[in-house]
């Protein structure tokens, strides 16, 4: 049911999930769906929960111990926090990409793409084409081929997170979540990992946070702006085409925030 | 275009160097002077003339450099250095005085000979420490061997679980390293009076294990609360199980300041000596069952070689002092050694 084997991109949607750290409210009832093979963004000022709101997409968010959840996640129409579903299984399907990049620095770059099938208990048939094909993916392979064998930390900060991207890709998720994947790097690795993701939206669904709107516009199908006011949970504002959400916005409160107005 | 490389916020003019110059020997001058001609003892002649004579040299320097801030700079750097001078001096006369006397007992047939027939006046020529090296060996490794699994499942338990019980666990960890070594052995000893358990090696091992295990697990925890909680988020975030996350990507990272945490439980304890004197007793031969019977150890060697008023005896003792002295830094040396391989790692890191 959880299993497939064969890369495909999912439909992922969410139904009025809301979210709590404790007995604070951080999200209410957001009700997205992100179609297969399309890029979405998530954007809004800082502490509006979108980051949160991503972690909820593979069960990352149940790791915080004060964490709470209503609603349901749905990976082509099986809810992932059913009782009868792994989180394990959901992380597997649904990879991760962080603000920061994090290659585990005991290991090789090789060792670094082949981690998530060792880690999750699954054959490697293969390897070298899989290293090789998962580098290539995330345009970091004509960098690092000749040192394949070097420790990641050796790479700089930009190659760290497309290694890290390239270890997502060895997995074959179906839906790939970003957050915030190039606020810690420079525009020419920022512009590398953009094209990256457009490449990649061919063969599984993304879903990426940014604070950059230039970003959202260049590399998104579909963009939701998040807002938490003061002491109250956050919302999805406005949710559409990305163009139409950027040109045309229907809230003036997207208005405001897209043309610089606040946040 | 070539510029040296230079330290330009180093640079004094040649009068300063004169006047530092100064400075620093004229009172150490008059020190001398006063001991050397005026037959003062060093003590005097080190707190009474020297001291008051180079604080106020020091001070008026400072004073004329750069008035009040002058003068407290230049108290602040001359007490800094006379003290560390100090308790630099009193660590190297410890170690120098063990070195000295021990190196006399020194020779090839005192570390692997037993003691058999020596008795407190026998000459240095017989005999030798080999049955309590051995000792030492035996009775810290059956520590270890409990110690360090324990102590490093502590140091997890203590950072990779959310049980509310891991503050008392700290609480008693942290009290247990403030135990007294000589209470431990008394509590092994008590035990031992109640099962009628026989002096052995492994009663010494058992009176040790509550010294190593706070240490092991302290270290340890330290070295695994460094390991980036990213990593972990990372490796569940690729499908990871708890399990093979911890031992696949925290522990390998944190492997380092476990093998220095094994390195500081083992200092700690392979020179304790009060619990050893109260389980294991002392033994002038070889015993390589540390199951029966009593057991030499370095530390007790030591001790009750140390008592004799006879200077063979005593010879002896600081003989067997070095060894130990040898042994210890041995394994803090490892510990050191180890320790910069990760600091390595991270500079590699930061190009």
């Amino acid at each position: 049911m959880m299993n497939s084997t064969t890369a495909s991109a999912s439909t992922l949607s969410t139904e009025d999930i809301s979210v709590w750290f404790g007995e604070r409210q951080v999200l209410q009832d957001i009700n997205l769906v992100f179609p297969a093979n399309q890029v979405t963004a998530l954007i809004g000022p800082s502490g509006c929960g979108k980051s949160t709101f991503l972690r909820t997409l593979n069960r990352m968010h149940e790791l915080i111990p004060s964490a709470g959840l209503a609603g349901r996640v749905l990976l082509d129409g099986q809810d992932i926090y059913d009782s009868s579903v792994d989180a394990v299984d959901v992380r597997i399907k649904v990879g991760m990409v962080f603000q920061k990049p994090n290659p585990f620095p005991t290991m090789s770059i090789r060792e670094n793409i082949l981690s998530g099938l060792k880690l999750s208990g699954r054959k490697i048939t293969d390897a070298d084409d899989l290293v090789e094909t998962s580098l290539r993916r995330a345009s970091i392979w004509n960098e690092v081929k000749d040192r394949l064998g070097d420790q990641a930390l050796s790479l700089s900060g930009g190659q760290q997170q497309r290694l890290c991207i390239a270890r997502s890709l060895a997995m074959n998720p179906e839906v790939l979540l970003m957050d915030e994947p190039c606020s810690a790097l420079d525009p020419g690795s920022t512009r590398r990992i953009e094209e990256t993701i457009q490449e990649l939206s061919a063969s599984m669904t993304i879903v990426i946070v940014t604070h950059n709107m230039q970003q959202a516009q260049r590399v998104s199908d579909q963009t939701a702006f998040f807002l938490a006011d003061e002491n109250t949970p956050g919302v999805v504002v406005e949710f559409g085409r990305t163009e139409d959400l950027f040109n045309t916005p229907i809230d003036p409160r997207t208005n405001d925030y897209v043309n610089g107005h606040f946040g | 275009m070539t510029s040296m490389n230079r330290k330009p916020w180093a640079q004094s003019s040649f009068n300063f160097k004169v006047q530092l110059a100064l400075v620093s020997t004229i009172p150490v001058a008059i020190g001398a002077l006063f001991v050397i001609l005026g037959g003062f003892d060093f003590s005097i002649g080190l707190i009474g003339v020297f001291l008051p004579i180079q604080v106020i040299v020091v001070g008026v320097f400072g004073w004329l450099k750069a008035k009040k801030r002058g003068l407290g700079d230049a108290l602040l750097i001359f007490f800094t250095i006379f003290f560390s001078t100090l308790v630099l001096v009193l660590l190297l006369s410890v170690l120098g005085s063990v070195i000295f006397e021990g190196f006399k007992a020194l020779t090839p047939h005192f570390i692997y000979e037993n003691n058999r027939y020596v008795g407190t006046t026998t000459s240095l020529e017989y005999g030798g420490v080999g049955h309590a090296i051995l000792g030492t060996i035996l009775i810290v490794l059956l520590t270890t061997v409990a110690a360090v699994p324990l102590g490093i499942a502590m140091a997890v338990y203590l950072t990779q679980s959310q049980s509310k019980m891991r503050g008392v666990v700290r609480t008693v960890t942290q009290s247990l390293a403030g135990l007294p070594s000589v209470v431990a052995g008394l509590f092994i000893l008590a035990v031992m009076q109640f099962t009628h358990l026989e002096r052995s090696g492994l009663t010494g091992a058992l009176a040790l294990f509550p010294l190593m295990l706070p240490t092991v697990a302290r270290v340890a925890e330290e070295s695994l609360r460094l390991v980036p909680a990213d990593l972990r988020m990372a490796a569940l975030a690729l499908g990871a199980p708890n399990h093979k996350a911890f031992f696949q990507v925290i522990l390998p990272a944190a492997k380092s300041g476990i093998l220095t945490a094994l390195l500081l439980g083992l200092a700690r304890i392979v020179g304790e000596t009060a619990p050893l004197i109260l389980t294991t007793n002392m033994n002038n031969t070889t015993n390589l069952n540390p199951f029966i019977g009593p057991m030499a150890s370095l530390p007790t060697y030591v001790y009750n070689f140390l008592g004799s008023s006879y200077s063979s005896s005593q010879q002896r003792a600081w003989g067997a002092a070095l060894v130990l002295l040898i042994f210890v830094g041995i394994l803090f040396g490892a510990a050191r050694i180890l320790g910069r391989k990760k600091s390595l790692k991270t500079s590699k890191k930061a190009k």
